[in-house]
């Protein structure tokens, strides 16, 4: 049995000092704080290159037309319906994604609604990660639609470009395609929308 | 920390705004703010001061990129902080299979490398291997309590998390630590 007795938990947690607890669990008192003793607190500084480099890129991006200056004027919202597609990897899976404009609210002129669809006829949860959610798999689930095996959702995002993938079943992300993808530099390729 | 004297006192949100409006070179300032308060965090979690480089170097290349999605620009750092926790997730996620890292090598603060691991105790390098060795979760609240001294109230905020959930994932670290150091003492 190797676990810390929950009140040297909370001696290392910094809720009791070593003189609150028993004399019975105080050895394993000092052999936790001794393990909290090896902490490396060392600051770790990063050349100063890095800003150049970062300012390189930054000063890059700033000389091309700027997406987000684009598409914050008022302009009309168009609709786009893509063609669902069929995912190898899925076995049947397809996804369109589908832009319009919500009768129910009024989007402003940086905002558009766009609903994603994916059709995913053997998943049990889907979600939606993104650029525009942090990449949090639990924050826009998918919910099922009238048709058998199609999910879906709708979001009001800023205008700008967004990537994103879904998530099936918790654990396969897999890139819309209908949209196009980029690599995210990490093995995987985000779908990529520009509003 | 203030590298960038009076000009520092310019509040992120006026910084952010300004760059958005089309000057990019403040962006620097915000580069300049941010670069070394997070990089230690980085450098824990992906295990070389390298590694934490590259991920602060493209989280902030992320973050101009996607600048005009920071809805509360005030809060930029910590906007900014949960893009590169995300990178550094992604770049664990991506070297898990990979072989199992030279932990002689990790958590070393960059030059000297050879000294430092001699002045490095033992229970130091054991304790860096072990820390290295949790999962993701675990390890990213053991830095952020006991690295960089945030209470579980401050890492629950940033995070978006509860303090109970915290708890227990620092807990099990704990005892995952103390089996670890047991079995290579």
């Amino acid at each position: 049995m190797t676990d810390f007795h929950p009140q040297v938990k909370q001696l290392l947690d910094g809720e009791l000092t070593l003189a609150d607890l028993p004399a019975a669990l105080r050895p394993e008192g000092v052999e936790a704080l001794r393990l909290l003793a090896a902490v490396d607190r060392e600051p770790v500084a990063l050349p100063s290159t890095l800003d150049a480099r970062v300012l390189a890129a930054v000063r890059a991006r700033a000389a091309r037309p700027s997406l987000w200056r684009r598409f914050l004027a008022p302009r009309e919202i168009r609709v786009r319906l893509r063609p669902w597609t069929l995912v190898p990897a899925l076995a049947a899976a397809a996804a369109l994604v589908l832009f319009l404009s919500s009768p129910a609210r009024t989007p402003t002129a940086s905002t558009v609604t766009v609903r994603f669809v994916l059709f995913a006829p053997d998943a049990q949860q889907v979600s939606l990660a993104g650029t525009f959610n942090q990449w949090d798999p639990a924050a826009t689930p998918l919910v099922r639609t009238g048709s058998p095996g199609v999910w879906s959702a709708t979001l009001i995002l800023p205008a700008g470009q967004h990537q994103y993938a879904f998530v099936v079943d918790g654990a396969r992300w897999v890139a819309d395609p209908g949209a196009p993808a980029v690599d995210d530099g990490f093995g995987r390729r985000n779908s990529v929308l520009s509003l | 920390m203030d590298r960038l004297g009076a000009r520092a006192a310019a509040p992120d949100g006026d910084v952010v705004r300004a760059v958005l409006a089309g000057d990019a070179e403040r962006y620097a300032e915000l580069v300049q703010r941010y670069r070394d308060r997070y990089a230690r965090y980085a450098a824990r979690m992906l295990g070389s001061p390298d590694a934490a480089e590259d991920a602060v170097q493209d989280a902030f290349i992320r973050a101009y990129d996607q600048l005009a999605q920071c809805r509360d620009p005030d809060n930029f750092a910590g906007w900014f902080f949960l893009i590169l926790r995300n990178r550094c997730f992604a770049e664990r996620r991506r070297t898990k299979r990979e072989a199992v890292a030279d932990v002689s090598q990790d958590e070393l603060p960059g030059p000297g490398r050879a000294d430092r691991d001699a002045e490095r105790s033992e229970t130091q390098q054991l304790l860096a291997r072990g820390v290295s060795e949790l999962t993701a979760e675990q390890r990213e609240v053991f830095v952020l309590k006991h690295v960089e001294g945030l209470s579980y109230g401050e890492i629950a905020e940033r995070l978006g998390t509860s303090v109970p959930s915290l708890k227990m994932r620092m807990h099990r670290a704990y005892d995952r630590l103390r089996e670890q150091l047991r079995d290579r003492a």
